[in-house]
């Protein structure tokens, strides 16, 4: 079993140490003896986006979001969308999780259009929300108690019935005020959640690889890895933030 | 002197007895209240004083030190603050310390290192004669926002001493475009060659043009994003250096032996620290002293007798066991001392101290773009981690390769030093800033070093 994953715009969207994310996902498949490899795509390079069984996009600068959003309507866009469609996996990450809302409002009213693969929006304030933060997964993305590091100054505002990735518990989430954190629709995993977010909930990491496999090899069971390092990271931040 | 700044400087020492008084140290605190007080005192005190400012991301410590040796070897009349000094209220408290209680100054030079983000305000007090950008790294983006929101603030600063020299990283394709936005006069430093690893980094801090965003091409790379850039699209490249270091002589594990060249003037320069990063302290340390009047020859020279300090490569000696501290606060720091960690040929244990107070940055997501697999790769036997984050250091060295039962979770410092003291082998103490404060005064106590606020 060997899965494909797309690191999209490792260029740009490099903020934070995303990047551990996909550390993360490509040791918890070697691991349990599964194959992955990671194919960067830049701005300016185009591949066909239909070898990819899960794609990873991360969070950027706002100088360097402008350059990307030339490169996206030159057609990656609609690959995008149409991977979507397919049931690909995406990890999408803060600028990552964004761009694949319909539109990005500064808040001094400047407005931007994203590719609008799902309905939401994001609305830029004044201050920025940063922190630890923790949320809790809906069943669909494996039920677990998130806890991740937030530092955005975008509120996301899901549109009516677009199902958020899970509950804020502390912290703000989308845009502190609906309880919402990320977004789940299909295969796709948004969230503001930087840290990076995997390697300490490494039930949530499982529950996306989950949803790449399953696609890919219906009924493939992962087994189960020791994880004592990564709940006690977990429990930490937990005990910390008073949950 | 009006009676606001007479007034301030009152408060200032007052606070700064009752402190010493109450066995605290503290270099921000009197000064604060200063400047409640007289906002512009640092202004009012620092107007007969000639100053040379350094701020940037990395090297900010070292580099002040190392001009401070040069002013040392010259013999001039100086003084400096500390690092922990190096916001509007710890630079005030220092030139409350250097003045009389009628604010002359007792000094006729000063070392000024500034943090980045307090620039803006401290440099057009302050009217720094020269001033040294050393590089502009992403750091603390919880504090500083993005960096070239950073970039914007040191710019914001200079133009407010249009009459200063400004010394430049010209291997650092974003400090180095300040040149473009200032009125100043501009002298600029670098490295000759690819004198680092030259390698890509995974993560670059600047991969596109600050000016047209094009992806840069680079005719060779030092470390990080430094090294002789060149822009395809609007031609924007590292710009000429007035100081040059030409050739790498030899490097061991304490020092590197260079040859630098300015003004003609080309001389083999012994550079009393390891790693790359460090040579560029010394070249930006002796191209700021040259622009604040020394001879090229002699200001080049400032490295060789510098000793390092402070969570520095700073050394102890802890019941027999040698230790070296280095303080690391970004992934381009980091990844640079674990090219050091990488090159020892000697045995050691690693220790890795992970707070993630303010002045560490809260977030600390930074560690997962440093190259730890790198370490890992090079590196059996046990490592140590400790600090407020030590699980996720611990996660962090598992992934990159180093075995779980191979990672020791040590929570508390004392039992981390009874550890460290019971050593065969040197020990490397790799701490983040509040991290390297607080166990440097544990050790600085057991080995009876002197705290940095005497």
């Amino acid at each position: 079993m060997k899965l494909e994953i797309c690191h999209l715009y490792p260029d740009v969207l490099n903020l934070y140490g995303d990047n551990g994310n996909l550390l993360c996902l490509q040791k918890r498949l070697s691991w349990r003896g599964m194959d992955s490899a990671v194919t960067r795509v830049p701005i300016g390079e185009t591949v066909d986006f239909t070898q990819f069984d899960l794609f990873f996009i991360g969070g950027g600068q706002d100088f360097e979001q402008e350059v990307l959003l030339s490169d996206l309507s030159r057609g990656k866009a609609t690959e995008i969308k149409s991977a979507i469609a397919d049931g690909k996996t995406f990890l999408t990450i803060c600028g990552g999780y964004q761009m694949l809302g319909r539109s990005y409002t500064t808040w001094d009213g400047v407005r931007c259009d994203f590719i609008g693969a799902i309905d939401y929006e994001t609305k830029g304030a004044k201050d920025r929300m940063i922190g630890n933060f923790a949320f809790h997964c809906g069943p669909e993305s494996g039920g677990s108690v998130v806890a991740g590091f937030e530092n955005h100054s975008g509120k996301t505002y899901l549109g009516p019935g677009v199902q958020p990735l899970g509950t804020v518990l502390s912290g703000s989430g989308n845009n502190g005020e609906d309880g919402t954190e990320g977004v789940r629709h299909l295969n796709v995993f948004g969230t503001y959640s930087h840290g990076p977010v995997l390697p300490k909930n490494p039930e949530f990491a499982d529950a996306i690889l989950r949803a790449a496999l399953e696609r890919k090899s219906p009924g493939l069971a992962l087994d189960p890895i020791d994880d004592t390092l990564e709940h006690q990271a977990h429990d930490y931040m937990l005990k910390r933030l008073g949950l | 002197m009006n009676i606001r700044a007479f007034l301030g400087i009152l408060i200032c020492r007052g606070v700064k007895l009752a402190a010493k008084l109450l066995h605290r140290g503290g270099t921000a605190m009197p000064g604060r209240f200063a400047v409640k007080v007289c906002p512009d005192l640092a202004a009012i005190l620092s107007k007969d004083v000639r100053v040379i400012m350094v701020t940037g991301t990395n090297g900010k410590t070292t580099t002040s030190r190392i001009i401070e040796q040069g002013l040392i070897d010259s013999g001039a009349d100086y003084f400096a603050n500390r690092s922990g000094a190096n916001l509007l209220s710890g630079v005030t408290t220092t030139l409350v310390e250097n003045s009389t209680l009628f604010g002359k100054a007792k000094h006729k030079c000063a070392v000024i290192e500034c943090d980045e983000a307090a620039f803006k305000t401290v440099a057009p007090l302050v009217q720094p004669e020269v001033i040294l950008v050393t590089n502009l790294f992403r750091d603390q983006l919880d504090r500083y926002g993005e960096i070239t929101h950073t970039l914007a603030n040191i710019r914001e600063g200079i133009l407010g001493v249009p009459k200063a020299t400004v010394c430049l990283n010209a291997d650092c394709s974003l400090t180095a475009s300040l040149a473009g936005d200032i009125p100043n006069k501009c002298l600029f430093y670098g490295l000759g060659e690819a004198l680092g690893g030259g390698e890509a980094p995974a993560v670059s801090d600047a991969s596109h043009c600050i000016r047209c965003k094009a992806r840069y091409t680079y005719q060779y790379r030092t470390y990080g994003h430094l090294g002789h850039f060149v822009c395809p699209e609007c031609g924007y490249e590292r710009p000429e250096t007035q100081l040059t270091v030409t050739k790498l002589l030899s490097r061991d594990t304490d020092s590197s032996t260079v040859t630098m060249e300015a003004q003609g003037v080309s001389r083999a320069v012994r550079v009393n620290l390891p790693a790359v990063y460090n040579i560029y302290n010394a070249a930006g340390a002796a191209l700021a002293l040259t622009a604040f009047g020394m001879e090229p020859s002699a200001a080049m020279q400032c490295g060789e007798n510098f000793q390092c300090g402070f969570g520095r490569m700073e050394r102890f000696d802890l019941n027999g066991t040698a230790i070296r501290m280095i303080l690391v606060k970004n992934p381009a720091g980091c990844d640079q001392v674990i090219e050091y960690l990488t090159g020892l040929d000697t045995a050691y244990l690693p220790v890795f101290l992970l707070n993630d107070n303010p002045a560490d940055s809260t977030d600390i997501s930074w560690i997962w773009d440093a190259d730890y697999e790198r370490f890992a790769a090079g590196y059996r036997g046990e490592t140590v981690v400790s600090g407020i984050r030590a699980d996720e250091m611990a996660l962090r060295l598992k992934y990159a390769g180093i075995p779980a039962d191979q990672i020791t979770v040590e929570r508390e410092f004392d039992a981390l030093l009874q550890r460290v003291s019971a050593q065969d082998k040197p020990v490397f103490i790799i701490p983040t800033y509040t991290a390297m404060l607080d166990i440097r005064t544990r050790l600085a106590h057991l080995c009876g070093t002197k705290e940095f606020w005497e």
